[in-house]
């Protein structure tokens, strides 16, 4: 069984060149000793399975996303490298084939974008290419297929016997370094030039490899004194740079033979799109507007009448039939509350937001694939250095929108690690897609004529804390860390159908899978909580065991103006999910459809009681995936209690002002 | 004269980048902008807000106060 590592670039189209050679099955799971996540496709005709690594510009890492690739080279067994190359940067792309090129591994060369290098006037001689690379180099456009049965055949040729490394000449100086260390390292199925040239250049995951083999002082040592003879006889200063001189004169030495300009260049559409997204006017108006769209067509237009007829779907001839069906077999009446009244109601309510939460993800994947996302960083800016973050952490947090797990995840990029902390711990504070039912539910059934408003409003405060947050923390627990911002700004694109559909499904699906775990499990425990009490089975709802553990929340959350056992109830299992409040609440209220929890709501709440409630459900904890996440993603446990803990105190001090705020001002 | 200097849709020779942080500086050259690429100033936004710059038909943005940082020569 063949495994292929896809490595390239960032804005290379990888995602569309793995789409064309896997099928749809593709499964994310764990490298062994680094918990990240990889993507792994099955690829077509049986030829084995590609492996998906993130883009990255060099093997030497920068950030965290990046490590994960030289961790992989230094881990994991694989067969073949298929390195994607866009055609129209090949000098920049290059360096990153070369490094990949003297692990020795087999490689193939897929040279994307080939249409848009030729648009540019630029005539590749791919054959050239191929005979001083001493690989396949195969001309592909991923978007539309082209090329790539020849990719495919080149992969199904690959032998890994008679592959030998690349080997560039890097003077007498450190080829005698390289020598020297190499005499130091063991045998093992990693090749030495590769690793010591590495070393040389700085690569962390490398030196961390080398420490245990070698002593530190001794490296450091070698290091040291490669670095101040290649001062003291070449133009650079450091050893990176000089290793980077030698391989850029390399390839600008074979792109002489192999390219050929020709002079005709029109103004690229990118920039003239450009010069309106990131106009000094526009810009920012032109996001705002963008945002608007998108929420409207999410929660308005598009998402509402969907969920809705999902509702009367569900609460209709979904419940009608299980009702009937059970009744046909002459199940026992607390089989039928089992059913009915835990898992229907509580799953029920959460799916017909899926529809939304589908719409939300389906934008933000259209967001991301057309290349508008690094502009999103560039004119946000300015305004997050204000709180001491950069453009980037923008995007972490437009993702949280739709959900935080994904959030967290994308601030990976950001490659100052005190902001990427910093932008992890607050992404939380986003209002996720999952907390849209509780406000849905609560806003219809309090504010109806101004629901849209209250929803943003709390969309808008989520932000507000987070920035407020990020410039206490840091001006106290994170002080005098430089915020940095350096974005790369790729070429727009027509964002492709089948990637679009791919990436909402691959974002959404973890909602689905929520709903027949966590939410089902949750839903029965809940129903099981309500339904035993001290006096035994089918007891009276306030004298179950459920409303004796809520009972005592409640005294604690009296202050902020929901004091009830069903409030305190639905928050513990909102930490499992947040939309399990609504979960709950279906079964604690014993309703059988939304609409009718509304009316039971409104009964049971006071209009500022019910906004200081959702205010609270918006801050008071990650749920439960996303705090595996931050856990995960900071490798630090004191981190993913801070951010429990402060969002707790938050969400308590901010619900009690507005409660006891809007008391005095007589709205209680 | 730095980056900061040129005027927008002007291009200048880069002499210098080694007073840039760090990670921006790395940043720069993985993106194959360094001394003696030829830079162009596309755009900035307002109240200080990052600069738009293009190299070889590859686009980024950084601070200004980065760009301040970046020397150049006039072509």
């Amino acid at each position: 069984m063949m495994n292929v590592a896809l490595i390239g670039n960032p804005n290379t189209g990888k995602t569309s060149l793995f789409n064309a050679l896997t099928g749809f099955y593709e499964y994310v799971g764990n490298w062994s000793g680094v918990t990240v996540e990889k993507k792994v496709g099955k690829l077509k005709d049986e030829l084995g399975q590609l492996i998906d690594l993130p883009g990255i510009y060099s093997l030497n890492p920068l950030s965290e996303d990046e490590a994960v690739v030289s961790n992989f080279l230094l881990t994991e067994d694989f067969s073949a490298v298929l390195n994607i190359v866009d055609a129209s940067q090949l000098e920049r792309n290059l360096y990153l084939t070369l490094q990949v090129l003297e692990y020795g591994k087999p490689v193939v060369i897929a040279l994307n974008m080939f249409d848009v290098a030729k648009g540019r006037g630029l005539k590749i001689d791919t054959e050239k290419l191929s005979l001083y690379m001493k690989t396949p180099v195969i001309p592909v456009v991923a978007r539309k297929g082209t090329g790539i049965d020849q990719v495919k055949h080149y992969l199904r040729e690959i032998n890994a016997e008679n592959q030998e490394a690349l080997v560039i000449h890097y003077g007498e100086i450190l080829e005698n370094a390289i020598q020297k260390l190499i005499r130091q390292l063991p045998d093992s199925r990693l090749p030495k030039r590769w690793l010591a040239l590495q070393f040389f250049e700085g690569n962390k995951p490398v030196w961390e490899l080398l420490k245990k083999h070698v002593d530190e002082s001794v490296l450091q040592k070698i290091f040291a004194e490669t670095e101040k003879r290649i001062a003291e006889t070449e133009s650079v200063s450091s050893l990176d740079r000089y290793i980077r001189q030698i391989r850029r004169q390399w390839i600008c030495n074979v792109l002489e033979k192999a390219i050929s300009h020709s002079p005709d260049r029109k103004v690229p559409l990118s920039d003239r799109i450009d010069r309106i997204v990131v106009h000094k006017v526009w810009g920012m108006p032109i996001f705002m507007l963008l945002m608007y769209l998108v929420f409207k067509f999410t929660f308005d237009w598009l998402g509402s009448p969907l969920s809705d007829a999902l509702d009367a779907f569900i609460t209709g001839p979904v419940t009608n039939g299980i009702s009937s069906g059970l009744e046909a077999i002459g199940a026992s009446s607390f089989v039928k509350a089992v059913i009915l009244d835990g898992i229907v109601a509580g799953v029920g309510g959460v799916l017909v937001f899926v529809p939304q939460i589908m719409i939300l993800f389906f934008f933000i994947s259209l967001l991301e694939d057309s290349g508008y996302m690094a502009r999103v960083a560039m004119v946000m800016d300015r305004l997050m250095e204000i709180f001491g973050l950069n453009g980037k952490a923008f995007i972490p947090m437009i993702i949280g929108f739709g959900c935080n797990v994904p959030g967290v995840m994308a601030a990976r990029t950001i490659e100052q690690p005190s902001e990427r902390l910093l932008t992890i711990v607050l992404t939380p504070m986003m209002s996720c897609s999952a907390r849209l039912p509780v406000y849905t539910l609560f806003a219809g059934a309090f504010f109806a004529e101004n629901q849209a408003l209250v929803v943003f409003s709390l969309y808008f405060l989520g932000i507000v804390v987070a920035l407020v947050m990020a410039k206490i923390l840091t001006s106290t627990l994170l002080k005098h860390k430089e915020s940095v911002f350096v974005v790369e700004l790729p070429p727009y694109r027509v964002p492709q159908g089948q990637v679009l559909f791919r990436s909402t499904w691959e974002k959404g699906k973890g909602f689905l899978r929520k709903a027949g775990t966590f939410i089902l499990g949750g839903s029965v425990l809940i129903w099981f909580l309500s339904y035993a009490g001290p006096g035994g089975l089918s007891v009276d709802m306030n004298e179950s065991y459920l409303a004796m553990i809520g009972g005592f929340l409640g005294t604690l959350l009296a202050p902020i103006g929901f004091g009830t056992w069903q409030a305190g109830a639905a928050l513990i299992t909102g930490f499992l999910a947040k939309e399990v409040v609504v979960s709950t609440m279906n079964i604690l209220y014993a309703s059988p459809d939304i609409s009718s929890l509304q009316g039971i709501i409104a009964g049971s709440f006071i209009p500022l009681e019910a906004f200081s409630f959702i205010v609270f459900i918006l801050l008071y904890i990650p749920c439960l995936a996303t705090v595996a996440v931050i856990r995960k993603e900071t490798n630090s446990l004191r981190w993913t209690l801070f951010s429990m803990g402060y969002s707790l105190a938050i969400a308590y001090v901010i619900s009690l002002i507005i409660y006891q705020g809007g008391k005095l001002l007589g709205l209680g | 004269m730095t980056l900061a200097d040129i005027q927008p849709g002007k291009k200048a020779r880069i002499v210098s980048i080694e007073n840039v942080n760090k990670l921006v500086r790395r940043r720069l050259i993985d993106l194959g902008i360094m001394e003696g690429s030829i830079i162009c100033l596309k755009n900035s936004l307002p109240f200080g807000g990052p600069y738009t710059l293009e190299a070889d038909g590859q686009s980024i943005g950084i601070r200004r106060r980065e760009a301040s940082l970046i020397e150049v020569s006039n072509l």
